[in-house]
């Protein structure tokens, strides 16, 4: 494609767009808009609690489309900016400050506790949609860090499986051995030194956080020196896949290491072990992360949230189908565990009766922990999108032996203190 | 809209018996407007106001800022990344386009020498790979095959540059009708005079097919300046690992629509239309050097 016809082309159709909004009424119907990402399966049971919606509220028509997450943000950010936004818009957690901060999403605080129904929910879990005193999002389910691994090498190499109080340590050992122990054609773990996500929950642990309230880096230089040291640590023992499988953790659950059984253990996200699931049907359990302290360092973190624009026309309508779709009994059990966890503890509690398959296993990681995990922090700032993708990039050159550790720091620390500006 | 009044149909005037019937001059932009229409709204005007955002702030969702010529400094001053990207392009461009040649020369010569066997055959089968080439399942595939290279900074771009090449079928087809142009009777007195095939080769092929050489040259170029589909599949959209795939394109469309600096996005865009403008024009200033026209002497 030609570059500065890409940018012609998105810049003529804002422009061609921007005369017309979204919206329209017909017939005394209001008509709203309803996007997110996700795969066929979740469509499958959106659409279903979209369509009991709208034949409760007959004055009401939602159209609903969805796109993979490679492509979703590229497509709303492109809407947003041709007038053209949809009226109803599922969220994410890293990109809740992108969007918030730049007066993009509704402020729905007038609502919360009235329209959006809040009184069986936790309420320390309401504050992640939370930015600068204004709640920009509700989050729609709630998932934690977490160790996916196989048992069966575990069991193969005579190592305990991951339980809480296990340390850095041991883990490295255990994955040492059982790295041995396949002749080194299984990694004992994925290397995780390039995974932002893995960095936040280990500075927990150490009693800081990726990012102040107000947005600056909660950890030095040294922090991050010491986390790439622990990864080469592991790559050293012989513990961790090699260099050229460092870039494909950018990819699917299915695509990783360990959804290609090149690796025995992985740091990963409870709520992707359906995708796990899909490619090793049964073959993989989750456990909790090491630490080195008394903290685990996981968090109840909103696996996504669910905004309305504000440009909306229609914001009662709206409200009532983000109210529905967190608060309806029946929305719940149409909806089940596909975002994660259930915001609501009611239609949490009712889903876990009759859980099945990987739905089961992520409860009852979440159970395990429940007691350690900690309450989430305010979203991450603009610019931690860059930073994420910065941080897997100098991993990369460590690994690959472009840049020593010292050198991929200082440069991290130049580009992030440029994107965070 | 100043077209409109152009668009009117002409009157038609009663035409003179005898005289050459009177083509109303009006009707060619009546018909010609469609494509002025596409042209204006979705190239010219899009780009006057990429030039503008080139100059700002714009982050896609509110207006504009102006910022002079802060995005250009930026660039060529404090922007490691940018000078990676360009690296990356250059030496992309500076492997495939004469590789891709290359090959098309190589098998246009081998197809034209089959004459009528076949040639149809696998003049289109050798073609498939181009028909096939800005597709991603065809980038996804290539991905697979060269699973390791691709993870490796040091034979990513390779893979590349290799997808590329095996494109060659557009240029291969325009040196066959190139080669079947050039008269036989030059190659028959040469084969007289006792000139052997390399000698033939050097001394009426590439002469004689030095224009259309320098047209497939000059597009070849162009193009791999503006290489993007291969480059993002085959990343991942990331231009990884270690920012060894980052093309220019690549990273223009990462600065705009996912870090949401359209005014930056924009400004290198324009670099890279001058750069490319810049270069096509040096190559027609060596052109008078090494391309022979049949009509000089």
């Amino acid at each position: 494609m030609k570059a500065h016809k890409v940018v012609g082309l998105v810049l003529g159709a804002v422009f061609l767009a921007s005369g017309c909004g979204g919206g329209s009424a017909s017939g005394g119907q209001t008509e709203i808009r309803f996007i997110w990402w996700g795969n066929d399966n979740r469509a499958k049971v959106t659409n279903e609690a979209v369509r009991l919606f709208e034949s409760r509220n007959t004055d009401i028509k939602v159209s609903t489309s969805f796109q993979n997450f490679q492509n979703y943000f590229e497509k709303l950010s492109t809407e947003i900016a041709g007038g053209n936004a949809p009226d109803v818009i599922q969220m994410d957690y890293r990109y809740l400050n992108e969007y918030a901060g730049r007066n993009v999403l509704l402020d729905l605080t007038p609502y919360v506790g009235k329209e959006i129904r809040t009184a069986d929910w936790d309420q320390g879990f309401i504050g992640s949609g939370k930015l600068r005193g204004k709640q920009v999002a509700m989050p729609l389910a709630q998932n934690s860090t977490t160790i996916v691994y196989d048992p069966k090498l575990f069991e193969a190499a005579g190592v305990k499986a991951p339980e809480i109080g296990w340390t850095w340590a041991d883990y490295k050992e255990t994955a040492a051995r059982i790295q041995a122990g396949t002749g080194g054609k299984i990694a004992g773990s994925t290397d995780f030194g390039g995974t932002e996500d893995v960095f936040e929950t280990w500075l927990r642990q150490r009693g800081k956080t990726l990012y102040t309230d107000d947005g600056k880096p909660g950890y030095t230089r040294d922090d991050l020196k010491a986390f790439w040291q622990l990864s080469k640590d592991f790559r050293d023992a012989k513990a961790t896949t090699p260099a050229e499988l460092v870039t494909t953790l950018n990819a699917g659950a299915e695509q990783t290491p360990m959804g290609k059984k090149l690796s025995a253990s992985e740091h990963s996200y409870d709520s992707l072990y359906g995708g796990y699931n899909t490619v090793r049907p049964d073959e993989l359990k989750l456990g909790p992360y090491p630490s080195d302290s008394k903290v685990l360092g996981s968090y109840r973190k909103p696996s996504q949230l669910i905004s309305a624009s504000a440009r909306t026309k229609n914001k009662e309508a709206a409200v009532k189908l983000i109210d529905f779709l967190l608060n309806d009994p029946d929305a719940g059990k149409i909806l089940g565990a596909n975002r994660g966890l259930p915001a609501n503890l009611k239609i949490r509690e009712a889903v876990a009766q009759n859980l099945s398959g990987a739905d089961k296993v992520v409860f009852e990681y979440q159970k395990s922990v429940d007691a350690k995990l900690g309450d989430a922090p305010a979203a991450p700032p603009k610019g931690d999108g860059a930073i994420y993708k910065l941080m897997q990039r100098k991993h990369e050159e460590i690994v690959f032996g472009r840049k020593t550790i010292d050198q991929a720091v200082e440069e991290f620390w130049r580009d992030a203190e440029e994107a965070l500006k | 809209m100043v077209l409109a009044e152009r668009v009117h149909p002409a009157p038609v005037k009663p035409v003179a018996e005898g005289a050459p019937p009177r083509r109303p001059r009006n009707v060619a932009y009546l018909f010609l407007g469609p494509w002025l229409l596409g042209a204006i709204g979705l190239t010219v005007a899009p780009m006057v106001v990429s030039l503008y955002l080139s100059f700002t702030d714009y982050d896609l969702f509110n207006s504009p800022r102006w910022i002079g010529l802060d995005n250009y400094l930026k660039l060529f001053g404090d922007d490691p990344r940018y000078l990676q990207s360009v690296g990356v392009t250059l030496r992309y461009v500076a492997w495939s386009v004469p590789m891709k040649l290359v090959l098309a020369l190589a098998v246009a010569l081998l197809l034209n020498s089959l004459r009528g066997k076949g040639q149809a055959f696998f003049r289109s089968a050798f073609y498939a790979p181009s028909l096939l080439g800005a597709s991603v399942g065809l980038a996804l595939a290539w991905r697979a095959i060269f699973d390791t290279w691709v993870d490796t900074p040091d034979h990513a771009l390779i893979t590349i540059v290799l997808l590329s090449a095996w494109q060659f079928g557009a240029p291969m087809v325009i040196f066959l009708a190139g080669l079947q142009q050039i008269p036989r009777d030059l190659f028959d007195a040469a084969a007289v005079d006792g000139a052997g095939w390399w000698r033939r080769l050097w001394s009426i092929t590439l002469p004689m097919l030095s224009p259309v050489l320098f047209f497939n040259l000059v597009l070849e170029t162009i193009h791999a300046f503006q290489a993007f589909t291969q480059a993002f599949v085959v990343s991942g959209g990331r231009g990884g690992p270690a920012d060894s795939t980052l093309f220019y394109t690549l990273y223009l469309y990462e600065r705009g629509f996912t870090e949401f600096r359209m005014g930056y996005a924009s400004a290198m865009a324009w670099v890279l239309l001058v750069a490319i403008a810049l270069i096509t024009a040096v190559l027609f200033r060596t052109s008078r050097y090494w391309v022979f026209y049949g009509d000089e002497r």
